[in-house]
């Protein structure tokens, strides 16, 4: 495979990332006479990928010396009712800002289920420590602005490693901050200068969902060989999962027993023949 | 008495009037099979490897059969690879379908170990086209915490099914290992050889643990 010039994407964003850190670095550009490597090129979309992978090492040496040990001991200390409540209150927390976005999303049912869910939680469910919405069958969803702009037709973009927030890309980093601006909680606290009040729960946040992830990522750190290629592709996915508010999408490429290149039939039988 | 051409005739107006009943209800059948093909490898999965006595090498021998079993593990194994399958020679897809397996049955069969009580349960069923459904469910774990949603594609001919792929909240366990397989093809120059040796490397350490 021939090293090609550096894409000019990759240049624009390096100049965003290398006033950040020091490290600089394009990904290899295909062969053009290649068309099966252009393609893959293309879809693996991480022209930065060097820089990114440097990023992603120091993100996981902080993982593994203080997130994850926190999120274990929070696991395996807390019991499973205190665990549930908190995370509670912090969605109940997030709740003005899913509001938000899905009005802007046009989503006015669901508009209307955020709105039902903080009221009942945030006065019967105390504080939003008991989820009374979703034992009245009111069931609640996640939104964020990353997914409000996938919504208006914006493209996710490059992927990004972002320090400290992880995996991400430029439609999701405005998302991010737009979040982060529009939150009341936020503006209240930094209005009445309570600036532990974002940091704290920020740092709650990471330990709960952590803590919640902590087999998955366990699972897949184990089972992969490129560890970082992993998580590109599960950061994609689950976003791609949000945006379409679960209902996944049929287009998605997946293993057939039919329908697979190179004797779909033989293939077939084959497979089921190993019963 | 019939004679044998009005006897085909009819035997043909028979057939036909059988699969005009059958075929709109075929769609629905292999969506319900498929569900309890789900229900009832899960039952079997806890039954038989969640086991705390049973010494780690037999768990793993069980989850192998189980495996092989269950899952389409050569259509799985041949999407992960990619385009890279085509530029495989037969000896090494033979080994990277073998150690692809080993990595599978090794990495996952733990987690079963600390099988705490989840249950799981069938929300929906949807037929992808005539020989692949998709299994809605959810696992439903102790003490309140949310549920898990786990999708599962079946690909099935009418009498046998296989799992083609399990979608855990929203990641494709085949997606992202294709991603991941095809980012060490790459890194090793192209070659698939490379991946072989990684695999090897890797099963082996897990393995031994």
């Amino acid at each position: 495979m021939r090293e090609r010039t550096t894409p000019t994407a990759c240049l624009r964003a390096l100049l965003v990332v290398s006033v950040l850190f020091g490290a600089v670095g394009c990904a290899s550009v295909p062969d053009p006479n290649d068309p099966d490597a252009v393609i893959e090129f293309l879809q693996v979309n991480d022209p930065m990928e060097p820089t990114n992978r440097g990023v992603f090492e120091v993100n996981r040496a902080l993982d593994n010396t203080v997130l994850k040990p926190v999120a274990t001991v929070y696991k395996a200390v807390a019991p499973d009712f205190v665990r549930t409540r908190i995370s509670n209150i912090l969605a109940n927390l997030r709740s003005p800002v899913i509001f938000a976005n899905d009005i802007l999303q046009g989503e006015f049912k669901r508009a209307a289920t955020t709105f039902l869910r903080f009221f009942i939680n945030s006065t019967i469910g105390v504080g939003g420590m008991n989820d009374m919405a979703s034992a009245l069958e009111i069931e609640g969803h996640d939104e964020d602005f990353g997914q409000t702009l996938a919504v208006w037709g914006v493209e996710e973009g490059p992927f990004i490693m972002l320090p400290l927030f992880g995996p991400s890309n430029p439609r999701d980093t405005v998302g991010l901050v737009v979040d982060f601006l529009i939150d009341p909680l936020r503006m209240w606290a930094s209005n009445t200068e309570r600036d532990f009040v974002p940091v704290s729960r920020a740092g709650t946040d990471a330990v709960d969902i952590r803590s919640e992830n902590l087999e998955v990522l366990d699972d897949l750190e184990k089972s992969s060989l490129d560890f970082y290629a992993a998580i590109r592709s599960l950061y994609r996915q689950r976003r791609a999962d949000a945006i379409s508010n679960g209902e996944g999408s049929a287009t998605v490429p997946a293993p057939s027993l039919g329908e697979l290149p190179g004797g779909p039939t033989l293939e077939a039988a084959e497979e089921l023949s190993r019963r | 008495m019939l004679k044998r051409r009005e006897f085909v005739s009819a035997l043909g107006g028979a057939v036909l009037l059988v699969m005009g009943a059958v075929t709109p209800a075929l769609a629905s059948s292999i969506e319900t099979e498929s569900s309890a093909f789900i229900t009832s490898l899960a039952e079997k999965a806890v039954n038989s490897l969640t086991s705390k006595d049973a010494a780690r090498g037999q768990r793993i021998e069980r989850f192998r059969t189980m495996f092989n079993e269950s899952f389409a593990v050569r259509s799985i194994g041949k999407f992960v690879l990619g385009r890279y399958w085509k530029k495989a020679s037969e000896d090494e897809r033979k080994e990277y379908l073998g150690l692809f397996e080993d990595l599978m049955v090794v990495s996952y069969v733990d987690r079963f170990a600390e099988y705490a009580g989840e249950s799981l349960s069938i929300k929906k069923t949807r037929g992808e086209n005539k020989s692949t459904v998709t299994v809605f469910s959810e696992i439903e774990r102790p003490g309140g915490a949310k549920a898990i949603r786990i999708n599962w594609r079946v690909g099935t001919n009418g009498t046998i099914y296989k799992i083609l792929d399990v979608v855990v909240e929203g990641t494709s366990m085949s997606s992202t290992l294709r991603s991941d397989f095809s980012s060490i093809v790459r890194r090793n120059g192209g070659k698939v050889a490379g991946l072989i040796e990684e695999l090897r490397t890797k099963t082996t350490a897990l393995k031994s643990e």
